[in-house]
């Protein structure tokens, strides 16, 4: 939904916009922590097939079936990029937050950034050095 | 005032076979549609459903099912319903909803209606005479009744 201002003025017509849910989608930057220190790897198919499983548990076959996408992945740090539609990102944040376990692994989701554009997730200020 | 408000589901139970009819009870049917919540909205759906769920009424020679939940999440209910197919891993079966009431007692007054309904539809079904005859019975004690208090009523009037 936007809305336009006109103003007219001696200096100058200006315009405002003012957006809405500008963005339909939801984008969040996760990483997955393993309580100890264990040599186990996930591709990103395993990534995302667990992300499911979670869901599956907490909210069932129409929670698995909710649509997301794992937009970037790093092995080496198990780190990702999802992207979800707005109406889920509740639901899919949740089941991350109660995912305890992979593979009788203790592990856990780290929810580091949530924002509605895609943007906003390479900055960050709690990640800017100060020289 | 604070009240739990509830939903009441009037559903019709189909079975594909004849006999599936001998192995239903409430408690089965309330296991069953209790694991139907589980996998079809997991542990959520069954939190939210499971507390206040209750199969009020079952009747099985006419099919007819009713289910209570909290007004919150009835419609969570609703959606399983359409995915039970079986009883108990034996008899298939197909559960619709045919309305939702907020008391019992207007799920009960819309069931009259439904039963007058359906007494009609089966009467072009009759194979025998004697089911014929018995239906027509069947629908004009249901219907007859009716008119003999609006009768009563107006003699009662008359005389005062």
């Amino acid at each position: 939904m936007a809305c336009h201002e006109r103003m007219e003025d001696d200096s100058g017509k200006y315009e405002r916009i003012v957006h809405k849910n500008g963005s339909s989608y939801h984008y969040l930057k996760i990483s997955l922590e393993f309580e100890e220190d264990t040599s186990i790897r996930l591709n990103s198919a395993q990534f995302k097939q667990l992300i499911i499983s979670s869901l599956k548990q907490l909210f069932g076959e129409i929670g698995a079936a909710l649509p997301f996408d794992v937009l970037q992945f790093e092995e080496n740090t198990l780190s990702a990029v999802l992207r979800v539609y707005n109406r889920d990102l509740v639901k899919v944040w949740s089941a991350l937050t109660l995912l305890g376990s992979y593979q009788s692994e203790m592990c856990a989701f780290r929810v580091q950034q949530v924002s509605p554009f895609l943007l906003a997730l390479c900055g960050n200020s709690r990640t800017l050095k100060l020289e | 005032m604070v009240r739990f408000k509830s939903r009441y589901l009037l559903c019709e139970i189909s079975f594909a076979s004849p006999n599936g009819w001998q192995h239903v009870e409430e408690k089965k049917l309330h296991r069953a549609i209790l694991e139907a919540i589980q996998k079809a909205h997991g542990d959520f759906g069954v939190a939210c459903c499971a507390v206040s769920f209750a199969v009020k009424y079952l009747n099985t020679y006419t099919g007819i099912l009713l289910l209570r939940c909290r007004k919150a999440h009835y419609r969570l209910l609703w959606s399983t319903l359409a995915f039970i197919h079986q009883l108990g891993k034996k008899e298939t079966c197909a559960i619709t909803c045919i309305h939702v009431g907020g008391t019992i007692r207007t799920c009960q007054k819309f069931l009259i209606g439904y039963n007058r309904q359906q007494l009609l539809r089966k009467l072009p079904t009759c194979k025998s005479e004697a089911e014929r005859t018995a239906l027509q019975e069947a629908v004009r004690s249901c219907t007859l009744q009716e008119l003999q208090e609006d009768v009563v009523s107006a003699s009662e009037e008359d005389s005062n």
